[in-house]
């Protein structure tokens, strides 16, 4: 099943890939805080995946790794 | 990579970049969100060109270091966010006080106490208000792009050699964080001589001091006042601002750094529905474009927008000397300020004064 992964460390929570998303499935956990304090993005159903890569495209930082 | 050729980077990283292309191989900070890319990328790139990066203990350390190296007559720079500058306040007014140019960046973040870490411009009064006891100025630049953090470096180490002032670029965290293309310059040769620094002389001359002690009331009035000789010099000559279709505008914004971005679209959809607006945006916040204000004869009325409460308005209050009326519209901690947001303001204060 695709899926993506969020390289906590380099994410500054902007939401490109939330509103990338075609899906919109992502968004950020405000549950986690990386060490620069910001909210992380979050795959909130992996079901819905499907390794599109829209938002590894779109992530400025290149925090985002999808597994198609 | 050549000259002229186009490149992404983030603002922060891009900022760095061009404090080492201006000849800045001295940096002392201390890391904070959302700033800390600028001491990283120093971190890493001044070892390699023969420069001295060093993270100090505190801000409070870092800011003394910056007096220290400047005082010896190197181009040397710290930077850090809306609490560390709060920090740095004691050490910038002696900086201030020997005459020492550096460079301070502020990328700020939402206060007061430790606030937010998104983007907020709620640091304007304790930039352009001198940030420390006792009189004094900093020249304070605000860059709205990323390729303005690149092109306001190289200019605010020359403006504070030349006038022997600290010099402040005001970003913010949006600026910071962003990415964007930019054109990076020439590295910079040629740097001016500073015959007063203290940098050893092997008994060639006499000693300089390098001092903001002066016991004798008279003598400090003597230097307080040739300092704002210098000032005068800085307001009459050194007058920054962008004025973006103000010509023929009813509605006259001011906006600077991030919220001027968001600003910049909002006129243009005005301008879409028939309103006549513009925006001036001040690239220095002190000394204040004052004269820009002047050149709005066809204003009825003017907006400022912040990310903030109020502050830079008070200064286009002054600047258009109360003779028209001038609102105010903000978004505070952290909130950056939409475009469609202001275009509803622009659209109010037309309704009421166009």
């Amino acid at each position: 099943m695709p899926t993506i992964i969020v390289d906590d460390t380099r994410c500054k929570g902007c939401e490109m890939c939330v509103i990338a998303c075609p899906r919109k499935i992502i968004v950020l956990d405000k549950s986690a805080m990386n060490g620069k304090g910001y909210h992380p993005a979050r795959l909130a159903d992996p079901s819905g995946c499907t390794g599109c890569g829209s938002c590894a495209l779109m992530c400025p930082d290149v925090a985002i790794t999808v597994i198609a | 990579m050549t000259a002229s050729e186009k490149v992404l980077m983030k603002g922060n990283e891009a900022l760095a970049e061009a404090a080492i292309l201006a000849g800045c191989r001295h940096f002392f900070g201390y890391p904070i969100t959302p700033q800390t890319e600028v001491a990283a990328y120093m971190s890493k790139r001044l070892p390699k060109v023969g420069g001295c990066y060093l993270q100090a203990e505190s801000e409070v350390a870092s800011v003394n270091m910056v007096l220290g190296a400047g005082a010896a007559g190197v181009r040397v720079m710290t930077s850090t966010s809306s609490p560390g500058v709060s920090l740095m306040a004691e050490g910038i007014s002696y900086i201030a006080g020997c005459d020492v140019p550096c460079l301070i960046i502020n990328v700020q973040r939402a206060g007061p106490g430790l606030g937010g870490i998104q983007p907020a411009q709620g640091d304007y009064w304790q930039a352009t208000r001198g940030c420390g006891h006792g009189d004094f100025r900093l020249i304070v630049l605000a860059p709205s792009t990323v390729q303005e953090m690149v092109d306001l470096v190289s200019v605010a180490f020359d403006l504070g050699d030349r006038y022997r002032v600290p010099v402040m670029i005001l970003s913010d965290g949006l600026l910071g964080q962003m990415m964007e293309p930019v054109v990076l310059p020439e590295p910079q040769g040629g740097l001016p001589p500073k015959p007063w620094a203290a940098c050893g002389h092997g008994g060639a001359r006499e000693r300089n001091v390098v001092n903001s002690l002066y016991i004798e009331p008279p003598e400090l009035e003597e230097i307080i006042a040739r300092r704002f000789d210098r000032y005068a010099g800085i307001e009459a000559s050194e007058q920054r601002c962008e004025s973006y279709l103000t010509e023929d505008a009813d509605v006259v914004l001011a906006a600077y750094g991030a919220s001027a971005r968001v600003c910049r679209s909002a006129v243009d959809a005005a301008r879409g529905k028939g309103i006549r607006a513009g925006m001036v945006r001040p690239i220095t916040l002190w000394p204040f474009p004052v004269s820009a204000f002047g050149q709005c004869k066809a204003a009825k009325a003017f907006l400022t927008v912040e990310m903030s409460t109020g502050q830079m308005v008070e200064d286009v209050r002054l600047a258009v000397n109360c003779g028209r009326p001038v609102e105010f519209f903000g978004r505070t901690g952290g909130i950056v300020p939409s475009p469609a947001e202001v275009l509803a303001r622009i659209e109010d204060v037309a309704g009421r004064y166009a």
